[in-house]
């Protein structure tokens, strides 16, 4: 919890400097629960398969797709926010079942195999849509479901649950974590590892199929037109909630870690709102704080070394035993990078 | 002493290996039959809607021309096993830099002198973080994607307005089919002299096929890692360059496909993603092509329809797909590649 508190006490801190709020609209909650509910959501969906070295491009595009399917199919039976939903959550995981039976059949590198399913996916957004936003602005049935901060939470809770299920109480998510640390050996034991990976793809297509929905309630329309990777900057905000995520993990649950990623980065996403900085200020900053916790933790035994090194021996603790003759020094205990972490 | 007369000898070779050796071949030729049967599919459909063939000839090349030599630079870096997603924001804020000097100066070679120091100079800062901070390059061009595009704007917000304007006619007179020929065969030639033939081009391979042995033959990989980036720059600079003089008009969005298009026209000629000895220059060459007479193709086919650049999208995915299941058909193993 270091982290959160730490983030939230130092920018409340900032703004008051500056004399602002770091809620100061009526509408803070609710900007707070929805930043998170999507961050965080957009941080598993990449979590899931980049853990076990599968980049994916596709995320944005499953997005887009997922929900103009949904946003389609509720617009034209009138179906309304129940429709749209599970509609565009069925059709997100059905996408990612589609992504990873593509890329389990051809056996192609990961990375590669997104980049063509993210154009065939903006492909047949645009070809549903003609090119032109799908919109639902004066449907309030749609729109409504972002703006209330109970849904949020509750797709928040939900979305933690279904994936802590999956992947930490179950069969899969054994095997999941069997295939990490050991695709080889894990196969070669018997693990599914081609079920397993649509597996991946089918929870990270759900997941970022609730993306797409929250942010068409929230837009009223869906920017079905995008081609050429235009979808792709979905997953760029999602790196820093990650990586934090993946060092809270660490020390506790990574799902958890996750959540805080989220609410941290969303916390900073309000402050740079509250502080006036312009757009400008806010991507250079978001730089500045991803390779700035990335190279902390690439150099974090490095740091430790250098920090013990400053402070001394703890406290209470007998120092190095003093060399019995000249001829034979002291031994310098060994510092690991694994005691060291 | 070892007999000489032995080596000679040729080692008898089994069934199975000859079939393995010509099924590797046979996959390397994948993305050069892909470009030949899109060729012939273009001059047909072509011909059968009546399209003037010269003109559509230009437009591929316009199309192709910025995405090969930028590709081409980037080989360097994707051989190594690296990856640049911000090649794209780099060639914006290149051409950005090289149009505001042009109104400055009104001097071509202080355009391009610009164009190019910037390409070089954003390229060199993603590499220098990485070997400073030792972090994934990877890593560093995302934040590096993030400033570029937050620097594009700043850029654009010089003008008063959205968009960055070079004289049109200025513009026009250079953007010939000559000199983007020379351009592109300058670059092309010097990156095939450097890949080929030099002790970078094979450091770079090895790093990207074994880095522990690249490590322990005492290639220094930081080192590597800058140089190719730096030639990378450059071929971004000169994409940039000829993007001024194609798009004289520039805004936030101008180059905003070029990134992954770039890494799609790697793959499509027949780049391997993990890099290594199988990394060849002409893969930027042939996919860049490719890329390009799959879109005329596409073009001609379904540009009346309102679906009709999505569908063309669907079918260059399909298409990307097989090429790269062909090309890889040789490397496949039990386990699922990662």
């Amino acid at each position: 919890m270091i982290i959160p508190v730490t983030v939230f006490v130092a920018l409340t801190a900032l703004c008051s400097i500056n004399g602002v709020s770091l809620f100061n609209t009526d509408d803070s909650l609710l900007l707070l629960t929805r930043g998170v509910a999507t961050t965080m959501l957009t941080a598993m969906a990449l979590a899931i398969n980049l853990n076990s070295g599968r980049f994916d491009f596709s995320l944005g595009s499953m997005a887009t797709l997922s929900s103009v399917i949904g946003a389609t199919v509720a617009l034209n039976t009138g179906g309304g926010i129940v429709v749209m939903a599970a509609v565009t959550v069925g059709s997100g995981v059905l996408l990612g079942v589609f992504a990873g039976l593509v890329y389990v059949r051809l056996g192609i590198s990961p990375m590669v195999c997104s980049l063509g399913i993210t154009l065939l996916y903006e492909g047949v957004s645009f070809a549903i849509s003609g090119g032109a936003n799908v919109s639902f602005l004066l449907d309030t049935g749609l729109t409504s479901f972002s703006k209330s901060p109970l849904n949020m939470l509750l797709v928040i809770v939900a979305g933690l649950a279904v994936v802590f299920v999956i992947f930490d109480r179950s069969r899969f998510g054994y095997d999941y974590r069997s295939l990490i640390t050991g695709q080889a050996a894990a196969v070669a034991a018997g693990t599914n590892e081609r079920r397993n990976a649509i597996g991946c793809y089918a929870v990270s297509g759900g997941l970022m199929s609730v993306v797409g929905l929250i942010i068409a309630s929230q837009m009223g329309y869906i920017e079905a037109g995008k081609l050429n990777f235009g979808s792709i900057g979905v997953m760029f905000t999602a790196f820093l909630p990650m990586f934090i995520g993946g060092f809270i993990g660490r020390f506790s649950n990574d799902k958890l870690g996750y959540l805080l990623g989220a609410f941290c980065t969303t916390l900073i996403g309000l402050a740079f709102a509250a502080l006036r900085l312009t757009s400008t200020a806010q991507s250079i900053a978001n730089a500045l704080l991803l390779v700035g916790f990335l190279a902390y933790l690439s150099n974090e035994d490095r740091l430790k070394r250098a920090w013990r090194r400053l402070a001394g021996p703890p406290r209470g603790t007998p120092g190095p035993a003093a060399p019995s003759s000249p001829a034979k020094p002291a031994e310098v205990p060994a510092v690991t990078g694994a005691s060291a972490s | 002493m070892h007999d000489l007369t032995q080596t000679s000898r040729r080692e008898p070779v089994s069934g199975v290996a000859r079939r393995a050796v010509l099924r590797e071949r046979l996959a390397a030729l994948a993305p050069l039959a892909g470009l030949i049967a899109l060729s012939v599919t273009f001059v047909l459909v072509g011909n059968a809607h009546g399209v003037n063939m010269s003109y559509s000839v230009q437009t591929l090349v316009n199309q192709s021309v910025i995405i090969v030599v930028i590709a081409t630079g980037a080989i360097f870096i994707f051989s190594m096993g690296s990856f640049d997603i911000s090649l794209g924001a780099s060639t914006l804020v290149a051409a950005m830099a090289g149009g505001l000097t042009y109104n400055a100066t009104e001097s071509l070679w202080a355009m391009l002198a610009v164009c190019i120091g910037t390409a070089v100079a954003a390229s060199l800062i993603s590499a220098t973080l990485a070997a400073v901070f030792d972090l994934p390059v990877f890593v560093t061009t995302v934040a590096m994607l993030s400033v570029l595009g937050a620097v594009a704007v700043a850029l654009v917000q010089t003008t008063g307005g959205a968009q960055i304007r070079v004289d049109r006619s200025f513009a026009r007179e250079y953007d010939t089919l000559p000199v983007k020929f020379a351009v592109a065969a300058a670059f092309i030639a010097l990156c095939v002299f450097l890949f080929n033939f030099t002790r970078l081009g094979r450091a770079e391979k090895l790093i990207g096929g074994n880095p522990m042995a690249a490590k322990l033959t005492g290639i220094s990989m930081k080192k590597s890692a800058i140089a190719a980036f730096a030639i990378a720059g450059l071929g971004v600079g000169l994409g940039a360059f000829l993007t001024v003089l194609r798009t004289p008009t520039l805004t936030t969005t101008t180059a905003a496909d070029i990134g992954m298009n770039v890494l799609v026209a790697m793959v499509f000629g027949g780049m391997p993603i993990s890099g290594g000895p199988r990394s060849r220059i002409y893969a930027a060459l042939i996919g860049g092509l490719s890329m390009a007479v799959l879109n005329q193709t596409m073009t001609t086919l379904l540009a009346s329809t309102s679906a009709g650049n999505g569908l063309a999208q669907v079918v260059r995915a399909a298409f990307f797909l097989a090429v790269v299941w062909v090309a890889s058909s040789g490397h496949r193993t039990k386990l699922l590649p990662r």
